[in-house]
């Protein structure tokens, strides 16, 4: 076994740390109060390569191997949730879905304005009745010849708002559930699409999270992604990507609190010593150090499973649970520490614990993991 | 144009001081655990100044590095920034130099490594803040030297210089080949991309000893030092604080302002 990052991951880790430093940290903070889409970070992104980077080169992307990408996504959620969820659903969701089920045709004509950050996607299963069950997807597609009519709503979908494309999962046959489901790309300039951004959100607020309306909404025939029936794996294997990028923002985001609050008790002294001084103080970092390397190395096997072509999707739910939930304890500790400084925003922890809570909910609840992976070790299915 | 750029790998200059520690019987600096390695901020911006006119003309830009315990993602950011090729100077004897030694060690490097028109230096290193390896390799090679520059071009053969001087810059021009040191002023070096980093991953670094380049090492190193370091130490500091006074903010800032000047600050 061996724990060394190769060259090309260290440069992948420094490079993208500092863009994130200096790009996206200077205004994670007004971005979040004033729920501010990172336009200019995606365009800055894009040059560099970013909106592209686990894509291969044949199609314009940057062939990063999959650990390099979940250390890139981990450099990015030291400093920002929000930019992270709009990149993996970008990437993750949109751009390798049609990577991994896409035409040859759909391929070409997508893939490399989507790598070059040109073409922004989203894609979206979730409805007001259909959280994690997608099995009982309401949205309808209906063939019509040379075209494909979609009516529905659909919700919480990352991008919706600011996306060229959405490819939306819709049943054909309510009668097949599962099998009947299909996964669409739709244009975001058709006629019967409409988004509506959401507000209010406790978290993730700079992420665009928008309610779609499919009224007669009419795609041309080509815009299948693989076949009908085959919609519920499209969806299941995009939430293994999606999922393993989650688990790498995560870890950045416990990092960050990791060490905010290693300089914090350094700097401040109360009792005439270091707040580190205080055995209590130092419990707590530890605990979430601790906690950080645990979650880094299962995401870390998550991403060599990956690249290896290996199975892995128990060990992305393992990584994505773990990952999340420290993530929130971590950013809760870290406010601790820094006791009413870390309640206000003046401190980025209090931003982190409310991104990081919905890190816990989306792409799979911390409940559904935990089925998944209790399925997986009991061989017992308890949903 | 055959640019070379000489690039030094130091411990990141924006480390705690409290990371470093000293070595009082060998007077050295202790290495630092935890402390990453990276290339001199001025020497990126030696890189930058360097690609900015390859973006103009065509140009193949060498990067030199010297040492013995370099980082390969380190000194391979220049690569993944755009550069063409990377030569590593890796010998003891060309260990413990100062700026005298240093800059005739990279002299020979760079003759050895092929044409050169223009040589680009960052103004001084973070480690040491010496600034002499610029001018050094200068007047090894016996050619012009133009210092502290906030912007680099090349026309019509000649480089033109903008230096940078108490209070504005001059414009300097003179003949290639010659050596430019580079300052903070010319501005944020660029990042590295996926591409260049893709690309530096398949490029292999010249590896070269004192014996492949040529040098003479009675004058490289330790052995060719023409300084004597006679004690390392951390200076204690110490802050204090003086309350200004005033009626209001305008006539505490006149006043702030004055003792600043008083102090030399402004």
């Amino acid at each position: 076994m061996d724990f060394e990052l190769n060259e090309t991951q260290l440069m992948v880790r420094t490079m993208v740390k500092d863009f994130a430093e200096k790009e996206v940290a200077p205004t994670a903070r007004e971005d979040d109060i004033n729920e501010t889409f990172p336009t200019e970070i995606l365009k800055k992104m894009a040059a560099l390569g970013l909106m592209g980077a686990p894509i291969p080169e044949e199609y314009g992307g940057m062939g990063l191997d999959w650990l390099s990408y979940g250390i890139m996504i981990e450099e990015l959620g030291y400093q920002s949730q929000a930019v992270c969820s709009t990149v993996r659903a970008h990437i993750s969701l949109g751009a390798q879905s049609i990577l991994q089920w896409g035409s040859d045709e759909q391929k070409k004509k997508y893939l490399p304005d989507m790598a070059a950050g040109k073409i922004l996607s989203g894609f979206v299963t979730t409805e007001p009745n259909v959280g994690s069950d997608i099995a009982g997807i309401e949205c309808m597609a209906v063939d019509d010849g040379d075209s494909w009519i979609l009516n529905g709503t659909k919700t919480w979908c990352t991008n919706g708002s600011n996306a060229d494309i959405v490819i939306v999962i819709a049943q054909t046959d309510k009668s097949l559930k599962g099998r009947g489901l299909g996964a669409f790309i739709i244009p975001t300039d058709s006629k019967g699409y409409s988004a509506h951004a959401m507000h209010g959100k406790m978290g993730l607020r700079s992420s665009d999270s928008s309610e779609i309306a499919l009224e007669d909404c009419r795609i041309p025939k080509e815009n299948l992604i693989g076949k009908i029936g085959e919609g519920f794996k499209v969806a299941m294997s995009a939430f293994d990507r999606t999922r393993y990028c989650v688990a790498a923002g995560a870890v950045g985001a416990l990092q960050q609190c990791v060490d905010a609050s290693a300089k914090y008790v350094a700097d401040r002294v109360q009792f005439g010593k270091q707040l580190g001084q205080f055995q209590l103080v130092q419990e707590m970092i530890s605990e979430m150090r601790v906690e950080c390397e645990a979650a880094r190395l299962l995401v870390y096997r998550a991403g060599c499973l990956k690249e290896a072509g290996k199975p892995n999707t128990i060990e992305t739910s393992m990584a994505k649970w773990y990952s999340t939930e420290a993530a929130f304890r971590g950013a809760n500790n870290a406010i601790q520490v820094h006791g009413s400084y870390g309640y206000t925003n003046e401190y980025p922890l209090e931003r982190i614990l409310r991104d990081v809570k919905a890190c816990t909910i989306l792409e799979g609840t911390s409940q559904m993991h935990k089925l998944i992976i209790g399925r997986d070790t009991t061989g017992i299915a308890a949903f | 144009m055959n640019i070379v750029v000489c690039c030094k790998q130091v411990p990141d200059p924006e480390a705690p001081p409290a990371s470093f520690k000293i070595d009082a019987a060998a007077n050295k600096v202790a290495p630092a655990p935890g402390v990453n390695q990276v290339i001199s901020p001025f020497d990126e911006q030696a890189i930058e100044a360097a690609l900015r006119i390859k973006d103009g003309q065509e140009s193949t830009v060498r990067v030199i590095s010297m040492g013995t315990d370099l980082v390969s993602d380190v000194v391979k950011k220049p690569l993944a920034m755009g550069a063409d090729e990377l030569y590593l100077i890796q010998d003891e004897a060309l260990n413990d130099g100062d700026g005298i030694s240093t800059a005739y060690a990279l002299a020979t490097a760079i003759k050895k490594i092929g044409e050169y028109d223009l040589i680009i230096c960052g103004r001084q290193a973070a480690d040491w803040d010496v600034g002499q390896t610029g001018v050094g390799i200068a007047e090894e090679l016996g050619i012009a030297c133009v210092t502290v520059a906030k912007k680099v071009e090349v026309v019509d053969g000649k480089v033109r210089v903008e230096r940078v001087v108490a209070d504005g810059y001059e414009v300097v021009e003179v003949p290639l080949p010659a050596v430019v040191t580079v300052s903070n002023e010319l501005g944020e070096p660029r990042y590295a991309t996926l591409k260049g980093i893709m690309g530096a991953a398949k490029k292999q670094a010249t590896v070269m000893s004192a014996a492949d380049i040529g040098a003479d090492t009675a004058k490289t190193g330790k052995a060719g030092a023409k300084s004597k370091l006679l004690k390392l130490y951390i200076p204690v500091r110490e802050g204090k604080c003086e309350m200004i006074e005033a009626e209001d903010p305008a006539e505490a800032g006149a006043l702030l302002a004055q003792k600043l000047r008083e102090a030399k600050v402004l």
